[in-house]
């Protein structure tokens, strides 16, 4: 009694709806911005002419001043997530329903983070700016109000999953709330939290680097005002360095996750 | 007529206010019981057993321990209540990155605080007392190993320690053995019947297995759907009652062939 046996239950026919759903969206897209394909294909060797006459070859006769602004960039990135990870652990604990059995503080600081993380970090520097005016300054505080909106709802889930299960058994011998913070919930969470901090500190490293364009301070302000001036070989070799300086700090904060062995997400 | 340990009087729970999981208990647990609860899944064990420490709060009845009622606490009252009560879980819940003997220490938590825990001033007494409870359970060489290097056997043992250091008057344990293997589940089961004979400890477990609840039991409490079907010795629970009790979920019973029976020593009930 041989019967093909079928590798799927789904049917072709809803298989194939949904292929051409797909395109009939992208293809109203493609009408409805009036973008022709044909001229971003016939464009292509235009650009790569442009680029080749003039940016190369990559200027590097700044090096030192441009050697300050990567000091800049890097430092941003590194005090930036220094901060927002305790400003975070703060409101992800207030955020955890485990940990704030008040549902009123709860939905008030939800509501507030989701605020900050729904406004990109473009934003909050060019709103800033108004404030502090051009500077390093507004780059920081920037990155720190993004990175708190993102990492508060990353910690709070990872403080859940924890006190969901483990910290019962503190909470069944009468331990108190700090004493489960302490004793339970902090040594558990560490993982979780180089985890995150980490994987933000990666973000924040490009984040910072685009962050002058709007007049941040870092390395994006001296890119920016080199193609103003359109002095495009030195932009050439400052975007150079940008992309060696992101691939060497993912090399090692790839290599610092091996050394502390915690692994990817 | 002594009086009881635990007096549970129309327990009832519903979560979210939805279907009533317990429909109104009635029992009295006196002291030097070894109480197994048996029932199939979903009929309220675990439930039932957190109620009693306030793991979850009971929609109505009263909870008579040790002078107060249980269900009424709050706070640090609750607190220091709880301190008084041990819990053994099924999945440990032990702080993996913590060393053993910490864990074992976490049991004192409810009754010292916050800066001495924080700042590890547990007395010379207390660290004794772990020490010597993880040495008799066969932990003393695992002391400052990670709670996370060890087997689940050996986690369910720091469990035990861990309860146990509370110095509590009544011990309750969720599953205690569903996570371990035949072997494991029966050292474990040995050391937790041993320990609570041995301090003349009143015990409250919940069990799948029907054959090791008859083993080790002084006393069986069935659950089925809520409700308390059966209370009485083990040697008086019929094939028929058995059956009664997991109607429709007979693949439940567990399979006796795990055989986990208590060592006839001189800490075990005549079985
Ligand atoms: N936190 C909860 N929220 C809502 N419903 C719950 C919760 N915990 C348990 N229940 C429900 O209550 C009923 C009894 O659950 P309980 O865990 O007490 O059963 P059990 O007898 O311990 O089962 P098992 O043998 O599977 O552990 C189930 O229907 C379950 O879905
Ligand atoms: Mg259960």
């Amino acid at each position: 009694m041989e019967r093909s046996i079928p590798l799927s239950v789904e049917k072709k026919a809803k298989t194939y709806l949904n292929l051409g759903l797909l395109m009939a969206v992208v293809l109203f897209c493609f009408l409805y911005l009036n973008v022709n394909v044909g001229d971003i294909v016939t464009a292509l060797p235009n650009l790569v002419g442009f680029l080749v006459d003039n940016f190369m070859p990559p200027n590097f006769t700044n090096l030192g001043v441009y050697m300050g602004a990567v000091m800049d960039t890097i430092l941003f990135a590194i005090v930036g997530t220094y901060i927002s990870a305790f400003l975070a652990f703060t409101f992800g604990i207030l955020m955890s329903e485990a940990m704030m059995p008040n549902p009123w503080v709860r939905g008030l600081v939800r509501f507030f983070i989701s605020f900050l993380r729904n406004i990109p970090v473009l934003i909050w520097a060019s709103l800033l700016i108004f404030v502090f005016g051009i500077g390093n300054m507004v780059g920081l505080i920037a990155l720190i109000l993004a990175t708190v909106g993102f990492l508060s709802r990353s910690y709070a889930e990872s403080i859940n999953e924890i006190a969901g299960s483990k910290l019962e058994s503190l909470r069944a011998s009468g331990a108190g709330w700090w004493q489960i913070l302490f004793h339970g919930l902090i040594p558990e969470f560490i993982p979780s939290w180089m985890n995150w901090t980490l994987f933000s500190f990666e973000i924040n490293i490009r984040a910072s680097a685009i962050l002058g364009t709007v007049g941040a301070g870092g390395l994006g302000i001296l890119i920016q005002t080199n193609l103003n001036m359109r002095n495009f070989t030195e932009a050439a070799a400052l975007i150079v360095i940008l992309v060696a300086m992101v691939l060497l700090t993912e090399a090692a904060v790839s290599l610092l996750r091996k050394r502390l062995s915690i692994g990817g997400h | 007529m002594t009086t009881p340990l635990l007096s549970i009087k129309g327990l009832q729970k519903s979560y979210g206010g939805k279907k009533m999981v317990l429909k109104g208990m009635d029992a009295e647990i006196f002291h030097g019981e070894f109480i197994v609860v048996i029932g199939p899944s979903g009929a309220g064990k675990s439930t039932f057993i957190r109620c009693i420490n306030r793991m979850v709060d009971p929609s109505e009845g009263e909870l008579l321990f040790d002078g107060q009622d249980l269900a009424k606490l709050k706070g640090k009252k609750l607190r220091v209540a709880r301190s008084k009560v041990g819990m053994i879980f099924q999945h440990y819940n032990l702080i993996g990155r913590t060393n053993v003997i910490k864990n074992v220490l976490h049991g004192r938590l409810g009754q010292i605080p916050f800066y001495k825990s924080a700042l590890g001033l547990y007395t010379s007494e207390e660290k004794s007392m772990a020490f010597h409870l993880l040495t008799k359970l066969g932990l003393g060489e695992h002391i400052y190993k990670k709670a996370s290097a060890l087997s689940g056997g050996q986690m369910q043992r720091v469990g035990i320690a861990r309860a146990m250091m509370q110095q509590p008057k009544l011990l309750l344990a969720d599953e205690p053995i569903a996570s371990l293997d035949p072997k494991s589940a029966q050292v474990v089961m040995d050391q937790i019947h041993a320990i609570t004979k041995e301090n003349n400890l009143t015990c409250i477990m919940n069990l799948h297995q029907v054959e090791v609840a008859k083993n080790y039991a002084t006393r069986i409490i069935g659950i089925k759907d809520g409700k308390i079907v059966y209370d009485d010795v083990p040697a008086k629970l019929t094939n028929e009652m058995i059956d009664y009790i997991y109607e429709g979920k007979e693949e439940e019973m567990g399979q006796p062939a795990t055989g986990v029976e208590p060592v006839k020593g001189e800490f075990s009930y005549g079985a």
